[in-house]
């Protein structure tokens, strides 16, 4: 059976039950590599397809989804049957398609046109780079790439298509010391000039090599820059805080707050469907709704949360187009950089800490209330100047109390995944060492 | 559903893999059936069920891997998937290879009463609606509570070139439970997700109420707690859960993984004192029915009960297939992946620190000042330089000898093989608890256990800096 031959079967059995049908098909292609100290530790070369299934009747919607087209019967079946336990008063919809899609380019599937040779010389250039200092104990270098082409259609006529995807790499120096010193830098991008496999390898190693040292710091409140890697981490927190679902859930600390103040004057945020610096860009979302750009803080006043269209009914107000499966989401969350290149801001940090690594996001931070609680890794600033590598301490504070202490935006933009943003400098910040 | 992969078509694609370059190949098929409802506030809001299906698809040459996976399950693509697998490895050969497939047999070890498509979802959604009836009835100031059911049905088949041909049945479910109090502005949460290697009979195994009460407990203890103390100071980490401390901070370093390579500090240590002498520690997946256990591991092995550390000494390692190429040491049957799309590695099953002597009260009463750990949160750890996090979801101080005030925010920062060395006292009570372990071969069903432990000194993030 083929996709087309499955989907007609599903459109009409959904329309002998009277109720209405959604498919998603996202056929996906995956290849990544692995390097541990030049030597190949993992190779994957992959590509599967998904079809997931909604019907939505009476406002309600059961799922399932499939990896075979083998049997329509018994996947429209289990979403059926999905429908009759949702007692929710929530009311779900599905979109028509007949709103204006913006034209973004695909991805060109420039990194599938690359050989096996090449791909892998991206991990070994790395590796090579790292290995440069005789210091280095340990090395490991990954690069990857993905395409997905995503398809959805209903019952309603929504019929959109889209294909993402681009490469990225990933590389760990680990320079000796007392106990050894971990360094990670990556690159990601639509093409393949967007990685440098000698950059990444450089700032891997030199970052190791300039923790050898490190110490921790007196406990007590500090100025910082959370450098645009660590700030990316952290924003995390304001994804599910903008969720108008976790708002009208009480689960939202921005509930009831637009228009009010709630960060520092130079803080901007936008979501942008489109950045050439990301991988993550699309002209719908998982709903089928044209995504747009949108201002979420201006000038640290806060102007909206993101809905989709379940949310945006229950506001009276129009989906912005941020859908991501059952939840909501930025399609590329973009903080306004300011003029400031790194160095100058470590200038004007003058005295302080440059956050470079934390851990813990997914335990020692909480998005209902905004605390967090992060192991860290830093430079100690003194002059304008780093002297010395900080280990072994502890950063904390309230997310929404930090960022109305946002004291400089840099210049220095970096995308991550779905988050392009600069680093920033923070008036005070609580700090946690063992000195 | 597996049947198509009878012997002649298995033994097609490993040869299919040897002939055109690698020495092993491996197939692995999976066919898992999932259900996952999510109840919020009381109301079914998201209820999915869900089919996988696919084929991992391996080869070595020498300690080099490649691993290829597909769900178009046509006979044409799958042997194209394993012959570019083979020309990965190494240069053309196309020498002949036959191979002769023996059906393993082993013990199930894990009754399951009932298949998770033998039980009506309304039966799974009543228990669901206890625990949250029971959690949202704790207390006047619990705002929300969201319970997350999970339970899967996975069918394997292993098969590689030493001969190996099996078939096993996996069965877990899982509940989940969120709960959020507000007071005064402030929120906070309490979690409790037990879990088990059986069908929805667990769900009447366990006591709903009480779970939804456990996760109640802590949002509400929490929401009029003090900010921690931040600093070094003594800690005692509780039973249970406790464990994710040791598994963080010192099983994923004793991965063969990071092993094999000397990227772990614990990389030829075999045999040296790395804990303190009162700290023994295994992984076992032979426990009938605990969360991470199974018969065999996904690359065909039998699993065991690994020991890690005996009386502070190093005794093994936890090991896959090519991990026990690249260290020259044999399977412990730890090679495990979430699905066919990730090729396996050495991972946890149900790792835990084994019980000592002292009563838990016994080691409260030890303590003059320092931090209880009663429920711990998650963690992370890089095993390059040990450095581990963890965030206490429930803490208390411990003053003179006593449990006085709660406490919230705390993070444990430190380094995995420094804090083994300075663990002084072990309970009597061991105890496991449930939880997903992500890393290189994705996210798994994990145990992590120990009895109360004490711990001399801890760095203490918490917000009284």
């Amino acid at each position: 059976m083929t996709f087309e031959q499955f989907k007609e079967k599903i459109f009409a059995l959904a329309k002998t039950h009277g109720v209405e049908a959604q498919i998603s098909y996202s056929q996906n292609k995956n290849f990544q590599v692995r390097y541990q100290n030049g030597e190949m530790d993992q190779y994957t070369d992959a590509g599967k397809f998904k079809i997931t299934l909604q019907l939505l009747k009476d406002g309600k919607i059961g799922m399932s989804y499939t990896e075979t087209l083998d049997d329509p019967e018994k996947v429209f079946e289990d979403a059926l049957s999905n429908i009759s336990i949702i007692d929710t008063e929530d009311v779900e919809y599905f979109y028509d398609g007949k709103g204006e899609y913006l034209d973004i380019e695909p991805y060109d599937g420039s990194f599938e046109r690359l050989s096996v040779k090449e791909r892998i010389s991206y991990v070994e250039k790395a590796h090579e780079e790292i290995r440069k200092s005789s210091d280095v104990i340990n090395d490991m270098a990954v690069y990857g790439q993905q395409m997905n082409e995503m398809r959805l259609s209903n019952t309603l006529g929504l019929d959109v298509s889209y294909v993402s995807g681009g490469g990225f790499m990933y590389a760990m120096a680990v320079a000796k010391d007392t106990s050894p010193r971990s360094a990670v830098e990556f690159a990601l991008g639509r093409t393949p000039i967007a990685l440098d496999p000698v950059h990444v390898g450089t700032k891997a190693r030199d970052e190791a090599l300039a923790l050898v040292g490190s110490q921790s710091v007196k406990s007590g409140k500090y100025r910082v820059i959370l450098r645009s890697d660590v700030f990316s981490d952290i924003l995390g927190l304001l994804i599910s805080m903008i969720s108008a679902e976790n708002a009208q859930k009480n689960l939202s600390p921005l509930k009831g707050k637009i228009g009010e103040k709630i960060g520092s004057d130079v803080l901007s945020i936008k979501d942008l469907p489109y950045h050439p610096l990301s991988i993550s860009s699309a002209p719908f979302d998982t709903q089928g709704v044209p995504t747009k750009e949108k201002t979420i803080i201006e000038n640290g006043v806060f102007k909206t949360f993101l809905h989709n269209l379940k949310t945006a009914k229950k506001d009276g107000v129009e989906p912005t187009g941020n859908a991501m499966g059952t939840g909501i989401q930025p399609i590329n969350l973009y903080v306004v950089p300011g003029s400031k290149s790194f160095d100058e801001l470590l200038k004007t940090l003058d005295d302080g800490l440059v956050i470079i690594e934390i851990e813990g996001m997914h335990s020692g931070a909480n998005p209902i209330s905004g605390n967090f609680s992060l192991g860290a890794k830093a430079f100690r600033v003194e002059g304008g100047q780093i002297t010395h590598g900080v280990e072994q301490i502890t950063i904390s504070g309230n997310f929404l109390e930090m960022i109305k202490n946002i004291e400089e935006l840099g210049s220095d933009l970096r995308a991550f995944m779905g988050i392009i943003n600069p680093s920033v400098l923070i008036s005070t910040l609580d700090v946690a060492g063992n000195m | 559903m597996l049947e198509r992969f009878d012997k002649p078509f298995v033994e097609e694609i490993l040869a299919t893999v040897v002939r055109y370059g690698g020495d092993f190949a491996e197939v692995f098929v999976e066919d898992r059936y999932s259900t996952n409802i999510d109840l919020k506030n009381g109301k079914v809001e998201v209820a999915q069920t869900g089919r996988m299906f696919g084929i991992g698809i391996r080869g070595f040459l020498g300690d080099k891997a490649i691993y290829a996976y597909t769900n178009d399950l046509s006979k044409d693509n799958i042997l194209s998937v394993a012959r570019r697998v083979g020309e990965a490895l190494g240069e053309v050969k196309l020498k002949d290879f036959s191979i002769d497939l023996r059906k393993a047999e082993f013990e199930d070890k894990h009754f399951v009463l009932l298949k998770p498509e033998q039980v009506k979802k309304e039966t799974k959604v009543d228990y669901m609606k206890r625990a949250y009836e029971s959690a949202k009835n704790y207390s006047p100031i619990i705002a929300q509570v969201v319970i997350r059911y999970w339970d899967y049905n996975q069918h394997i088949l292993v098969a590689n070139t030493e001969g190996i041909y099996a078939t096993d049945n996996r069965v877990r479910t899982r509940l989940m439970i969120n709960a959020v109090a507000m007071k005064d502005g402030q929120m906070e949460s309490g979690f409790y997700g037990p879990g088990a290697a059986m069908g929805p009979e667990f769900l009447d195994r366990i006591d709903v109420e009480q779970a939804g009460i456990r996760a109640a407990r802590i949002a509400v203890r929490m929401v009029d707690a003090q900010p921690a103390p931040a600093g070094k100071m003594t800690v005692v980490i509780s039973n249970e859960f406790g464990g994710v401390i040791f598994h963080e901070a010192v099983g994923h370093a004793l991965e063969a993984s990071s092993v094999a390579r000397g990227m772990s500090v614990f990389a030829g240590k075999l045999g040296q004192q790395v804990a303190a002498e009162c700290v023994s520690a295994v992984d076992d997946a032979t426990i009938p029915n605990a969360w991470g256990s199974a018969n065999i591991d996904d690359e065909g092995t039998p699993t065991q009960r690994i020991k890690l550390i005996e009386n502070g000494v190093l005794k093994g390692y936890m090991i896959d297939k090519l991990g026990s190429r690249r260290m020259g040491m044999p399977s412990t049957g730890s090679g495990r992946r979430q699905d066919y799309t990730f090729a396996p590695t050495s991972r946890m099953s149900n790792t835990f620190i084994l019980p000592g002597d002292h009563h838990p009260e016994e080691i409260i009463a030890s303590v003059e000042y320092g931090l209880y750990a009663k429920t711990m949160g998650g963690g992370s750890v890089n095993p390059a330089t040990g450095e581990f996090n963890f965030a206490v979801n429930e803490g208390y101080l411990i003053e003179n000898g006593k449990i006085s005030k709660p406490v919230k925010g705390a993070t444990l920062i430190g380094k995995g093989y420094e804090i083994i060395q300075k663990i002084e006292m072990v309970g009597n009570d061991v105890a496991r608890g449930q939880g997903m372990c992500g890393s290189y071969s994705g996210s798994i069903p994990a145990d992590v256990g120990q009895p109360t432990i004490k711990v001399r000194e801890i760095i203490v993030g918490g917000r009284n800096a």
